[in-house]
C-alpha cells in the first residue's frame, strides 16, 4: 500500500467525510434522512462464529453543497456525451470524469443509481471509474493494513492485472481503476499512472437524479 | 520467420473458426461507444498438460512470490459450527510458511450462486502440486488438487496489495477454484448474483451486482476467446459466462478460476483512523455455503 499523492481538487473539502458518515449513522443518500437502527461501523463486534452479512449496506450522505460547488467549477457541460443520458440520469451521487477527451470518448456508463461504473478503453488497458455511496462495515478487530493515506482518504492497491486507487470526495467512494493487457506494462506496475488518472479525474457531471437531490432540479 | 509463422497460425485459426461459430457473443452494442473485445486467440484444444509460464502464480515469473512473513494466524477459538458439511478446512487456516490467513468468518455474500455449474475444488495453485511453489516434480493434474478439503487461499503470500492480510499487507487477492476435473475449457463458470458485465479484460470479467452493496466479483483465466457474455450484457444468478481455462494474456497459468469480490468497505487502519475504501472481501465462506446450497438441491434462481 502506498501513499497516493497529488490530490488537490477538493481534498480538503471532503477527505474522510463518507468514513465519517458511515461511522456514525446510516443515511439516505438522496434524502438526507437518518435511517433508524443502523449501527455504527466501528463498535461492530466481532463474530466468533460463522456469520451472515445481515446488516443492511451502508450508504453515505452525499455533500451535495460541495458536490454543486465542482459541477460549478466544472463549467456544467458534460465532456462525455457518448454516455448513455438515461443511466446518467439515473445515478443519484455525483459523476467524475477525467479530463482527458481520448478517455472518455469511447467510455460506457452503467449505473445502479447509487453506484455507476464507467468503462473505458486505452491501448493496451481498460479504465473504470466507479462511484457508490454504499459500503459495508468490517468486523472491528480486523484492522486494515494501509501503511498511509493520501488527502481525501487517498489509497492505492496493486491489483493482479493493474492498479485501484480509491478516494473520498463529495462523500462518495470514488474508485480508478487499470488493467493492462500485458503484466509488465509500466502503466500497472506501479500507481503512477493510475494516480495521475485519478488526479485528472476531477469534472462533475450531474444527471437529473442528482440534481433533484442537489436541488438543482430535474 | 518461421517462429513468427507459429505465433501467428493460432489467431488465423481463430479467425477463420469465429466465421462459423455461432456460440460467440453478439457484436456489442454501438450505445454509449465500442465495447472492447478479448484479445485472447482461442486456446485451442483442452491441454490438461499445459505448462503454467507463471507457476500459477498469477503475476509474472520475474517477481518471486514474497517469502511468508511468519507462522499463519491460527483461530483463538475452535472452529465455530457451520451450516456446511462438505470436508473444507476452516476459514484463514493456511499451512505453515505459506502466509498469513485473514480469519473472517463473514459470509460477504449470503445470497450468492456457486459461480461454477460442477463441482469444483477450492486450494491453491502456488502451494498446491504443479505450482510454483508446490512439491517439485509434481503436476498441476495430481489428483491431490483434485480431492477434498477445500482450502482457503485469501491472503496467501503473494505479493500484490490486500490490506486485510496480517503481516505487510499483501496476499492473495481471492480464491483459487479448480475445475471438476484437469481439463480446461470445459466447465462452465457462472453469475454469482444479478447484475450488470461492467468490464472484460484480457484475462479477466467483471460483473457488478444490481442489489446493494453492488459487490464487484472479478473472474480470472477463463477461456477468453468463447465467452457467453460481453460488456453491458445483463446476467441473471447461474447464468453462464464463460469456460474455466487457464488464459492469462499471452502465457497460461493453471487450469483454475481466480474468483475475487471486493467492495466498499468502510474500516479501521492498524493506526485507529476509519477508512473507507473499495477492496478484496474474503469469498471462501460464500463459496462454501453457496456450494452446500448446490449439493443441497439448491439452485440459484
Amino acid at each position: 500500500m502506498r501513499l497516493v499523492t497529488g490530490f488537490v481538487l477538493g481534498g480538503i473539502l471532503a477527505a474522510g467525510a463518507l468514513g465519517a458518515a458511515v461511522s456514525q449513522t446510516r443515511v439516505d443518500p438522496a434524502t438526507g434522512a437518518q435511517v433508524p437502527g443502523a449501527a455504527p461501523a466501528t463498535t461492530t463486534p466481532a463474530r466468533p462464529g460463522p456469520a451472515v452479512l445481515n446488516r443492511a449496506p451502508r450508504g453515505g450522505q452525499v455533500d451535495w453543497k460541495a458536490a454543486v460547488g465542482g459541477l460549478r467549477q466544472s463549467g456544467g457541460a458534460n465532456p462525455a456525451p457518448n454516455l448513455n443520458q438515461a443511466a446518467v440520469d439515473m445515478t443519484r451521487v455525483p459523476i467524475l470524469l477525467p479530463a482527458d477527451a481520448d478517455l472518455t470518448a469511447g467510455a460506457r456508463i452503467y449505473s445502479f443509481g447509487d453506484y455507476y461504473t464507467i468503462t473505458a478503453d486505452a491501448p493496451g488497458a481498460g479504465v473504470s471509474l466507479s462511484g457508490t455511496t454504499t459500503v459495508v462495515p468490517l468486523p472491528a478487530g480486523t484492522p486494515l493494513k494501509l501503511t498511509a493515506m493520501g488527502l481525501e482518504s487517498a489509497t492505492s492497491q496493486r491489483t493482479v492485472d493493474g492498479q485501484l486507487i480509491s478516494f473520498v470526495r463529495y462523500g462518495v467512494l470514488y474508485t480508478v481503476e487499470v488493467r493492462c493487457d500485458a503484466p509488465t506494462d509500466p502503466r500497472c506496475a506501479d500507481d503512477n499512472y493510475a494516480r495521475g488518472l485519478a488526479a485528472k479525474t476531477s469534472t462533475v457531471v450531474m444527471g437529473a437524479a442528482a440534481r433533484a437531490a442537489a436541488g438543482l432540479g430535474g | 520467420m518461421l517462429r513468427k509463422l507459429l505465433l501467428l497460425s493460432p489467431l488465423l485459426l481463430a479467425l477463420a473458426l469465429s466465421a462459423c461459430d455461432d456460440t460467440k457473443p453478439a457484436a456489442p452494442g454501438s450505445e454509449g461507444g465500442e465495447v472492447k473485445t478479448p484479445a485472447s486467440p482461442e486456446p485451442g484444444p483442452p491441454t490438461p498438460d499445459d505448462e503454467p509460464s507463471d507457476g500459477g502464480a498469477e503475476q509474472p515469473s520475474s517477481e518471486p512470490n514474497p517469502p511468508a512473513p511468519g507462522p499463519p494466524v491460527q483461530p483463538a477459538d475452535p472452529p465455530a459450527s457451520s451450516a456446511v458439511s462438505f470436508n473444507h478446512n476452516p476459514p484463514g487456516v493456511m499451512p505453515n510458511g505459506q502466509g498469513h490467513g485473514y480469519l473472517d468468518r463473514t459470509v460477504w455474500s449470503p445470497a450468492m450462486c456457486w459461480p461454477l455449474q460442477d463441482d469444483a475444488f477450492a486450494n491453491s495453485q502456488v502451494y498446491g502440486h504443479g505450482g510454483g511453489m508446490g512439491p517439485a516434480g509434481t503436476s498441476q493434474c495430481d489428483s491431490a488438487n483434485y480431492s477434498l478439503p477445500w482450502r482457503d487461499n485469501f491472503c496467501e503470500a503473494r505479493s500484490r496489495d490486500n490490506p486485510l492480510c496480517a503481516g505487510g499487507g499483501t496476499g492473495h487477492q481471492g480464491q483459487d477454484i479448480r475445475p471438476a476435473t484437469c481439463k480446461k475449457n470445459q466447465y462452465w463458470a457462472v453469475a454469482a448474483e444479478k447484475g450488470v458485465i461492467t468490464d472484460i479484460g484480457s484475462y479477466t470479467v467483471t460483473l457488478v451486482g444490481s442489489a446493494a452493496p453492488h459487490r464487484t466479483y472479478r473472474y480470472l483465466h477463463m477461456q477468453m476467446a468463447a465467452l457467453a457474455v460481453k460488456e453491458g450484457d445483463s446476467v441473471v444468478a447461474g447464468q453462464k459466462l464463460g469456460k474455466v481455462a487457464n488464459d492469462f494474456g499471452g502465457t497460461p497459468t493453471t487450469i483454475h478460476l481466480h474468483f475475487e469480490l471486493r467492495a466498499g468497505v468502510a474500516g479501521v487502519t492498524t493506526d485507529g483512523k476509519p477508512v473507507v475504501l473499495h477492496t478484496f472481501l474474503p469469498p471462501y465462506m460464500s463459496l462454501a455455503e453457496a456450494y452446500q446450497r448446490k449439493l443441497n438441491g439448491g439452485t440459484c434462481s
